[in-house]
């Protein structure tokens, strides 16, 4: 048999159309598949940096570095008082600074220096200290 | 005395030859000098031309001698050929030796590898009007995929009688890329298509390289299974290539394996062309229906070349069209060494490399899929 109806007969024209139909989507969709892999690498890889460095910032944060403002003298001495009312005169400024700790009062370090060089907390020479309520008022 | 000399006279290959013979030994003549002189694919012209020689040296028949006769050695050979072993061996090579990167660079190119598969189902229905029955068309078909190794595998599967007559052909037009393409080429495109200039590529990772070949695996063998034997092999060995772990085997495979493969699958297809099995009316028709397949499958490719042009903002050359034929390197030499001549600084290999391997992968699919039909 020749010709067209031997075409026919042995289904020719489907198996053309099927085989390259499916010749051409299945190189298409490798193509496409291939195009992405390095789109996929980049996020995968830089997944660990996209959470340690949101690009949004926080709004609720303020600014990076903030100065710190240590209270006065007298908001100090109404924060202190209380604590020192708790010691027994002299006592040592590890006392103190445990007081604080325990109150979790911010800046301790400096605040009592601040303390020491008002003459608030008053050196006895022997390492002890005593709190001078006249200053203090 | 004078009996016994005469039966020696008798038993030789100058007393047993006939003119088809002569004529297939000119043909093993004519591929070793192509193959040497001219240097068009000595890689497979050698071996083939010279098993044209040895399968065409007439002898007494009975003796376990030809390669189409049990238990002879030439016989055992050949079942690597009729089983499809050494196809697949050749791929893995292949695969070894291919370098994807151009391709993952630029993977709009293996649309092109895509459109010259065209060739293999104009082939398909041509054979089949001139009256070969289906799974002969099928396997003289995938000719136009200008890939020997798929076409003998799928020949082995379909229709081994033929194995010899179409390897010959797939073979010889591979070998004569440099004559059959550059005229359908200049004739399709326009010299200021041929002078169109292809941006670098992006440079492609090793994670990608390495990732390719488990993609394409998994989604050309699903879409045809019966691909597996040649794919499989393909992306195994690029696999090991470009793993970089196993660079022994990589190393192996693309150096000894696929050499002793493409000896041993060289020498014996070319000793099947027995001058008295090989010299059939058919033969020249899949030789005629060979060469239609080839060409239509270069237009196929640069036509398309030419749609997609139609729709890219940036040009593609649609000279690389006529690359997305399976037949590696030499279809993309071609494409480069005529866009050389247009303009001396328009260098299009690496692009031309990644039709090529699309269409590697395109005609191995193609392969799988005829064989489905039938299966």
């Amino acid at each position: 048999m020749f010709g067209i109806e031997n075409i026919t007969n042995n289904n020719g024209w489907a198996m053309a159309v099927v085989g390259a139909t499916t010749v051409f989507l299945g190189l298409v969709v490798l193509s496409f598949v291939i195009s992405q892999i390095h789109k996929i690498l980049d996020l995968w890889e830089n997944r660990g940096k996209r959470h340690a460095h949101p690009e949004k910032p926080l709004k609720d944060k303020g600014p990076a570095f903030q100065e710190q403002r240590l209270p006065t003298a007298s908001e100090l001495c109404s924060i202190y008082t209380p604590l020192v009312g708790q010691l027994k005169e002299p006592f040592q400024l590890v006392q103190l600074f445990e007081k604080t700790q325990e109150m979790d009062l911010p800046h301790p370090h400096l605040s009592i220096k601040y303390l020491q060089e008002a003459e608030i907390l008053v050196a006895q020479g022997d390492g002890t200290f005593i709190w001078d309520k006249q200053k203090a008022n | 005395m004078l009996d016994l000399f005469y039966q020696f006279i008798t038993n030789t290959g100058y007393y047993l030859a006939d003119y088809r013979h002569v004529i297939m030994i000119i043909v093993g003549c004519i591929f070793l000098y192509l193959g040497t002189a001219k240097k068009y694919e000595p890689l497979l012209l050698v071996p083939i031309g010279f098993g044209i020689l040895v399968g065409n040296v007439p002898f007494f028949k009975g003796f376990g001698i030809g390669i189409y006769e049990s238990n002879s050695v030439l016989h055992y050979l050949y079942f690597g050929v009729t089983t499809g072993v050494y196809p697949s061996i050749v791929f893995l090579g292949l695969g070894a030796m291919t370098d994807f990167s151009s391709l993952l660079a630029n993977p709009k190119l293996m649309l092109l590898g895509a459109a010259a598969q065209m060739g293999i189902y104009f082939t398909l229905l041509g054979a089949l009007f001139f009256g070969f029955l289906p799974k002969e068309a099928a396997s003289i078909a995938i000719i136009g995929g200008a890939d020997g190794p798929t076409s003998i595998f799928l020949t082995a599967k379909l229709a081994p009688h033929l194995i010899g007559p179409i390897a010959i052909a797939a073979y010889s037009y591979m070998a004569l890329i440099p004559v059959i393409q550059p005229p359908i080429m200049r004739l399709l495109t326009s010299r200021t298509e041929r002078l169109i200039r292809m941006p670098l590529g992006r440079e492609v990772s090793k994670k990608e390289l390495v990732i390719f070949p488990v993609v394409g695996v998994l989604l050309c063998c699903f879409l045809a299974p019966t691909a597996l034997p040649l794919l499989g092999m393909l992306f195994l060995g690029n696999f090991l290539k470009e793993c970089g772990v196993v660079n022994r085997l990589a190393g192996t495979a693309q150096s000894a394996i696929i050499d002793t493969a493409t000896i041993f699958l060289g020498f014996t297809v070319g000793a099947s062309t027995q001058g008295d099995v090989f010299l059939t009316p058919k033969a020249l028709g899949i030789f005629c229906l060979g060469a239609v397949a080839f060409s239509i499958a270069t237009a196929s490719g640069v036509i398309f070349g030419k749609i997609m042009n139609l729709f890219l903002k940036e040009k593609i050359n649609p000279l690389l069209g006529a690359a997305g034929v399976s037949a590696v390197p030499g279809s993309a030499r071609e494409v480069h060494v005529m866009g050389l001549k247009e303009d001396p600084t328009n260098f299009l290999l690496m692009h031309g490399m990644a039709c090529n391997s699309s269409g590697v992968i395109g005609s191995a699919i193609c392969a799988g899929i005829l064989w489905s039909f039938f299966i």
